[in-house]
């Protein structure tokens, strides 16, 4: 026993050495972003309060940018709201002889606004921490946009500040669609520029045109269908493949973020339910008899 | 070693945040990101035991990880090379010039010494870091280039740290 003690003690330091080795591996491949404890992240209350009162500081300095693009996205609602009033107009006119009430499905999306406390765009894996927690309704797998796009999806929450997989995260996949054609496919980033991401999978007779908009499909219940993502870039894809990947810019300027609204959808779990049924039949019953 | 230890406790308080706030964010070109903590790595005394120093690397990784959201990556990077920090300098410092309790610096070391010493820590860290991290998708060209840019960019915002401590000691 006293050999084994002495033993133990002659090679301790390689012994501590494994052990903490062995830590930092389980903590590096244990790499689903939306199983690591809130404590271990970003969100986790010394790093948001820390994140927090830099903010205060630097929330300040890109104040000029937030202004102009707030002033233009104002622009563009005050147009809608004429556009609709209009439509509006018309369709009370037709109510008159139909009964069903026309905003009975448009009240699907509720915005949260918060402010990034913390980015990345210079990692593989790009997060960001934001100011608003499960205190203000924030869940897991909430959407995230700001004023020109998406920005990501919320992964893990604390009690005052949540962290969100951001667009340049190669684990968050986005399903989008080419505005103009309708084909759909799925946008992801490839690591290396900031502003650039990859729009994979599009089937292979596809129209485009350079600088076509990508929107979101709203396939999934995360996104409403129709946000702005990006622009097609260029038009070097191998027409052999059966599939495109196309090359396209994003719109979210994730260099200046600061303002976001988290998109809370109030039929989330009724969808999720829906498909997790339809997964269970066809588990059941792959050839459906 | 109270004193030192106070000041060490300091440093640590202050470098972490600082990590997390500013230079994360004082990225040049999207490729030179500078890793001012590793000072905290380099300044380790030589006589603590290594069981205690491997310890210390591996907290102040965890703590980078928490507040950066790279699970592991840097943990395991300060980790391995609070291990290797003895036989590094030994490259540089013949076993038998015993610096007595001091923390490595261009004093105890030399000018000369202490630079490589440094560099090569630095170098070390950035070259682990940058391959851990580009473990799922490789790009190569990119990483090599991360790797010197980082580290020519740390070397020079530490040295540059270095000078104003010795002269803060000397004055």
């Amino acid at each position: 026993m006293n050999e084994l003690f002495a033993f133990l003690v002659r090679h301790s330091k390689w012994l501590v050495f494994t052990f903490l080795v062995s830590v930092s591996c389980m903590l590096l491949f244990h790499n689903d972003p939306y199983r690591q404890h809130v404590y271990l992240t970003s969100a986790g209350r010394l790093a948001s309060a820390a994140y927090k009162s830099a903010n205060n500081v630097t929330s300040y300095f890109n104040l000029h940018e937030i202004n102009d693009g707030l002033n233009r996205r104002n622009a563009e609602l005050e147009a809608e709201i004429v556009r609709l009033n209009e439509k509006i107009g018309i369709m009370t006119e037709q109510g008159y002889t139909d009964t069903l009430a026309i905003d009975s499905g448009v009240k699907h999306f509720e915005f949260i606004v918060a402010n990034v406390i913390n980015n990345s765009i210079a990692r593989p894996y790009n997060y960001l921490t934001i100011n608003k927690g499960s205190r203000d309704g924030i869940r897991p797998e909430l959407g995230v946009v700001d004023r020109n796009g998406v920005v990501g999806i919320v992964s893990n929450v604390g009690p005052s500040s949540a962290r969100v997989i951001s667009l340049l995260n190669p684990h968050f996949r986005l399903s989008c669609k080419i505005k103009r054609s309708e084909y759909f496919g799925s946008l992801v980033w490839d690591g290396d520029r900031p502003d650039e991401a990859l729009l994979e999978e599009l089937p292979r007779h596809t129209v485009f045109n350079v600088g076509d908009t990508i929107v979101t499909s709203g396939y999934s219940a995360v996104f409403p269908a129709g946000l702005p993502v990006g622009v097609v870039l260029d038009d070097n894809t191998d027409r052999n493949q059966n599939f495109f990947t196309l090359r396209v810019r994003l719109l979210t300027d994730f260099t200046t973020l600061s303002n976001v609204q988290v998109v809370v959808n109030n039929e989330a779990d009724e969808i999720k339910a829906l498909s997790a049924g339809e997964e269970n039949d066809s588990k059941k019953n792959p050839f459906g008899n | 070693m109270t004193k030192f230890a106070i000041k060490y406790i300091i440093c640590f308080l202050l470098l972490i945040p600082a990590q997390a706030i500013v230079f994360n964010h004082l990225i040049l070109f999207n490729v030179a990101v500078p890793l001012a903590f590793i000072y905290l790595i380099i300044m380790l005394p030589l006589t603590l035991g290594t069981n205690l120093s491997t310890f210390i690397g591996f907290l102040a990784g965890l703590c980078i990880d928490i507040f950066c959201d790279t699970p592991g990556v840097n943990a395991l990077c300060c980790t391995l090379l609070a291990f290797a920090r003895k036989p590094i300098f030994h490259l540089y410092v013949s076993m038998d010039d015993d610096l007595a309790g001091r923390s490595p610096s261009s004093r105890t070391m030399g000018q000369a010494a202490y630079m490589k010493f440094m560099l090569t820590i630095i170098a070390i860290y950035c070259t682990l870091m940058f391959t851990v991290e580009a473990f799922q998708f490789l790009n190569f060209r990119l990483l090599i280039l991360r790797i010197l840019a980082s580290t020519t960019y740390t070397f020079i915002l530490l040295y540059a740290f270095d000078c104003l401590t010795l002269r803060n000691r000397e004055a």
